[in-house]
């Protein structure tokens, strides 16, 4: 039987031993200016965020600079009862959960199997679906937008409907191209040597293929949550009922529609957008620490 | 990547599209004749605004109809919200889902929806012409379509008129109760005295985006306040007479004045006090009620009309039956009970918007002298004019919006040259093409 | 090749025909099913919409739509509107590109190395691209107001009229904007393939004396040519399809169209006004742009 060889994560290790090699003040010096620099990009990818949590949580709405240093008496959780009250919180939530996890879902069923299909099976026509895969990259969805919305509404009719809204979405390209370029990198052996001891391909890609995908899953995992959590203008154009609507999409009209209403429109947006980022923040928290290690540009030539 | 391989396939897929599209294109037809769905009854959908007024209004309606009629049951919801109702109908009619009535049907969008085949005459009822003549009166005609029917029924009106702040007022020493903003003139001064002295950004702050409706709430009204007349009248765009090009002048000192603010404010700017007056109609009375000490004064006019005679603006909204409908008896009833008298008294009520109908302070005098606030809209509500129902529509609008973003707002480009332009472009879609 | 499969005997028809796993088709099959139905189909409608004076109608209503062959395309390309979108697509791409390339890969770069609160620094600058665009644009919109942020701390220097009114500044912004929020995207794409350069390589140049600026361009930037390529098309293709940021922040194209990008157009003259056809020329020709920079950036970056 053919050892399994796992990727191996050369840099945390040989980063440590070049660190090691420099002299004291130098490496304290090396890591000063990175660090220093680091901090006050952070500083500045992260305020918008700080700003974002601050309004959310600020009774009036403070637009001077004053304000992104709040009395803290002024501080309060009322923006989220209230938006809580305009677009019920919990039931868009679940569509959204809804929505994202069937996405996920077919891209990781489907996108594996291609993927493996694409990286490591040999038929006439390969090329072709690739290229077409990268084809789909380049053309704009709007383009695509009202055709598919005619197409789904009126021939599938699938208007109101989750699986309508995650139909165009149910299979991430981005995601298959990651499951190629993990599968290329896997050496040809492990393969090789599984078909003749008489593995079937299906046995090959879920007995040894996809337990050494994990840090790939978890790279495309991360990356398909983001486009169906966040997309608004599909899910609003495919469901009328408001039963059905996921948070992005009810954010976005209550933006259009209803804020001017409210008591501190603001406070009530910004703590809506709030509620809306923190499921990506956790996931990404959750799963960065696996990303994996490998070189996607490679597949570029392919 | 892209390739010429690839450029060779996405013809072939493209060839394989088409050819595909050519099998299925088309769609299904209606399972009844228009005729056998005039006199149908049955159940009906239909769609209200998201305005919660309205919601509100809109449940008791519905609920009175349904204890009446238990074999026509009426279901109604929300219209599903977006940047615009018209992007919402226009995809739920392309969709073929559209309900019965929505009661939110902006004539502006009639002329579209109509050429997508989404929309019932309402002649096609034996009482459907002379029944909107007699409850909508001599304003009637603005809602026909250029075939001479009526495809929108004329429902509910919130003639704009100019709010002010009276504390505002009061603080840069302007007159609160009788303000100085009869014609251009006193206007622009009395703006000047409010940025200076009276802490607000903006004496007025319309926002200045580009949207095709927008135009209704700046230009549109003191336009109509001026010559009484639509953008369009007969096919010839109106809009760069002297007097349309004197309405864009007088916008234009305001933006250059730093009076009003090229930029957008995120909310009401009135309502947050950044801004001194707003054109609104009296639907805002419900919103900035506590908010804002506030007055209605008449739209300005260059040599300052008599108040009785200004008109301006309806920010009208009708009622539409679409051709989806399968039991348009059932529709049309409702669409008369809706609109009846004891109803629109109801919407007076509930949300302070005029229904369209003539003579409201006479018809409802027990509710203006409850809420004399309402009083002057409901007279501003007689002299009223509506968008034109023309060809391309919302192109139009977009058309002029664009020239007066580009003249009026940025101040680049002379307006007379600018409104010209336009006017030929608008001139041709007016027409049909 | 693998020892097992070298026989002498020719492979059976089946298996020259269509490859050595033909089940790679079942494999394959759903997703190629999923391209055809959800994209080959809609491409085509609106590459036939796009040569038509097409518009949507209610179903079963007798519409006509007369075949205009290349109108719609004629039309767009003489369009001031459209060549202004055109042109601020250019000025995007010109501003985001190296923008994103050089501060993705110098993040990456300091992102990789030992240092504390690694996980908090990588978070940070990934969190951008994880939130919705509508919830950040608010911010951002506050912060470029005005009265905002950014004038109160640059004073005498804020431009007049501001930012996104101005028509100079506005594209720029929303360049600025949109390489802020996607940056997280490529940093990651660089990281990985940081891992990938032999540390020997680095040893050996510091051995020859090389300080890290010179061992950055001397290792890193050749070492991730390929993802290089990779963020440069990516960018450009995502760059050339912005569309929330006009819609949200400069009020649909402001300050009087200084900031229209062809998928607003699109959606403007497709959605609001109806005219599916026109929309859809515009369409293609975007797509066809792309396809063409696309192209030209791979051959630039490939030739060496």
């Amino acid at each position: 039987m053919a050892t399994v060889t796992r990727p191996q994560q050369p840099a945390t290790a040989a980063t440590e031993r070049a660190v090691a090699i420099a002299p004291p003040s130098r490496r304290s010096r090396r890591r000063l200016l990175p660090l220093v620099g680091l901090a006050a990009g952070a500083l500045v990818f992260l305020f918008p965020f700080y700003y974002m949590v601050i309004g959310a949580l600020q009774r009036e709405p403070n637009p001077d600079v004053s304000g992104a240093f709040p009395n803290p008496a002024n501080l309060t959780l009322d923006n989220l009862r209230d938006i809580n009250r305009a677009i019920n919180l919990p039931r868009t939530l679940i569509n959204s959960g809804i929505f994202t996890g069937g996405v996920l879902l077919c891209t990781l069923v489907l996108g594996l199997l291609a993927g493996y299909a694409l990286a490591r099976l040999e038929f006439r026509g390969r090329g072709l679906v690739f290229n077409a895969m990268l084809l789909i990259l380049i053309v704009p969805f709007q383009l695509l937008m009202i055709p598919l919305y005619v197409m789904i509404v009126r021939g599938y009719l699938l208007g109101d409907n989750y699986l309508g809204m995650i139909l165009p979405f149910a299979v991430n390209a981005t995601a298959v191209f990651i499951f190629r370029q993990f599968f290329l990198q896997l050496p040809r052996e492990l393969f090789e040597s599984a078909r003749l001891d008489g593995a079937s391909e299906l046995q090959i890609l879920t007995r040894i293929a996809i337990p050494l995908a994990k840090p790939a899953i978890m790279t495309a995992v991360i990356l398909t949550f983001i486009g169906p959590w966040n997309e608004f203008l599909w899910p609003f154009l495919v469901t009328k009922r408001l039963a059905l609507q996921p948070l992005a999409v009810a954010l976005a009209s209550f933006i259009s529609n209803v804020a001017g209403r409210q008591a501190n429109p603001f406070g009530a947006i910004l703590a809506g957008a709030v509620v809306l980022t923190i499921p990506a923040v956790a996931l990404f928290l959750v799963f960065q620490r696996r990303f994996q290690a490998t070189n996607l540009g490679s597949g570029v030539k392919g | 990547m892209p390739s010429t391989r690839i450029r060779l396939w996405i013809a072939v897929v493209a060839t394989l599209g088409l050819a595909l599209v050519g099998c299925t294109r088309g769609g299904g037809g209606g399972n009844q004749t228009a005729d056998q769905a005039t006199t149908a009854t049955g159940p009906i959908k239909i769609w209200y605004s998201n305005n919660q007024d309205e919601v509100k209004w809109g449940k008791a309606v519905v609920a009175a109809w349904n204890q009446a009629h238990s074999d026509q049951q009426v279901t109604a919801q929300e219209i599903p919200a977006g940047k615009s109702s018209e992007e919402v109908i226009g995809a739920s009619i392309t969709a073929g889902n559209t309900p019965c009535l929505i009661f939110n049907t902006a004539p502006a969008a009639v002329p579209q929806f109509q050429k997508q085949g989404g929309l019932v005459a309402l002649d096609s009822f034996p009482d459907g012409a002379s029944y909107i003549s007699q409850r909508v009166g001599s304003r009637a005609d603005q809602y026909k379509s250029p075939d001479g029917k009526f495809y929108q029924m004329p429902w509910k009106t919130n003639p704009v008129e100019i709010f002010y702040n009276k504390k505002v007022f009061a603080k840069a020493g302007l007159n609160a109760d009788k303000p100085p903003l009869a014609t251009y003139q006193d206007f622009l001064a009395t703006a000047k005295t409010l940025v200076d002295k009276g802490g607000v950004k903006a004496a007025i702050w319309p926002s200045p985006a580009s949207d095709f409706f927008q135009s209704w709430f700046d230009f549109y009204p003191l336009f109509i306040a001026e010559t009484g007349k639509q953008l369009v009248v007969d096919g010839q765009p109106q809009f760069n007479s002297p007097e349309g090009v004197a309405v864009g002048e007088f916008w234009k000192q305001l933006y250059k004045d730093g009076l009003a603010q090229k930029e957008m404010f995120n909310g009401d700017a009135f309502a947050a006090q950044k801004a001194a007056m707003a054109i609104v109609g009296p639907w805002a009375i419900a919103v900035y009620g506590d908010k804002v000490d506030w007055g209605v004064a008449p739209l300005p006019t260059s040599g300052g009309k008599d108040p009785s005679q200004i008109q301006t603006f309806s920010d009208e909204k009708s009622i539409g039956m679409y051709s989806s409908c399968q039991n348009r008896g059932t529709a049309w009833e409702f669409l008369k009970f809706a609109t009846s008298q004891e109803q629109d008294g109801k919407l007076l009520d509930v949300t302070g918007q005029m229904p369209m109908r003539e003579d409201l302070p006479s018809l409802y005098a027990d509710y203006f002298k409850a809420h004399p606030d309402y009083t002057t809209f409901a007279e501003q509500a007689a002299r009223t004019v509506e968008v034109p129902n023309v060809p391309n529509s919302v192109e139009i609008w977009q058309t002029f919006r664009d020239a007066y973003t580009q003249s009026v707002i940025f101040g680049r480009g002379d307006v007379k040259q600018s409104f010209d332009q336009a006017a030929e472009k608008v001139k041709t879609l007016a027409a049909g093409s | 090749m693998a020892a097992g499969a070298a026989t002498t005997s020719r492979p059976p028809l089946v298996r020259r025909l269509l490859g050595r796993q033909p089940v790679g088709y079942l494999f394959v099959a759903p997703y190629v099913l999923f391209l055809f139905a959800i994209f080959a189909y809609p491409l085509g409608f609106a590459v036939y919409m796009s040569f038509h004076d097409y518009f949507f109608a209610a179903p079963g209503a007798v519409v006509e739509r007369p075949f205009v062959g290349l109108d719609n395309f004629t039309t767009a390309l003489a369009d001031p509107v459209f060549r202004r979108a055109m042109l601020n697509v250019v000025i995007f791409i010109a501003i985001n590109v190296p923008l994103t390339v050089l501060v993705g890969l110098v993040l990456a770069t300091a992102l990789n190395a030992a240092i504390p609160f690694r996980t908090f620094f990588r978070a940070s600058y990934f969190v951008p691209y994880v939130t919705a665009s509508v919830a950040v644009i608010g911010v951002w919109a506050w912060l470029f107001n005005s009265d905002g942020l950014v004038n109160a701390i640059l004073g005498p220097l804020a431009p007049d009229p501001s930012w996104l009114v101005n028509s100079f500044w506005a594209m720029p912004i929303i360049a600025l904007f949109a390489t802020w929020k996607q940056l997280g995207f490529y940093v990651l794409l660089y990281l990985a393939a940081l891992q990938n350069i032999p540390e020997e390589l680095y040893e050996a140049a510091e051995v020859d004396g090389a300080g890290p600026v010179r061992r950055f361009r001397a290792v890193t930037v050749p070492g991730v040519r390929p993802t290089t390529t990779l963020v440069v098309i990516a960018a450009t293709i995502t760059g050339a399809n912005f569309f929330t940021e006009p819609y949200l922040l400069t009020g649909r194209g402001g300050p009087a169209g200084a900031s229209v990008s062809p998928v607003l157009l699109m959606y403007t003259q497709g959605i609001e006004q109806g005219k599916a056809g026109y929309a859809a020329a515009i369409g293609v020709l975007l797509a066809i742009g792309v396809m063409v920079v696309s192209l030209v950036n791979r051959y630039l970056l490939e030739r060496s």
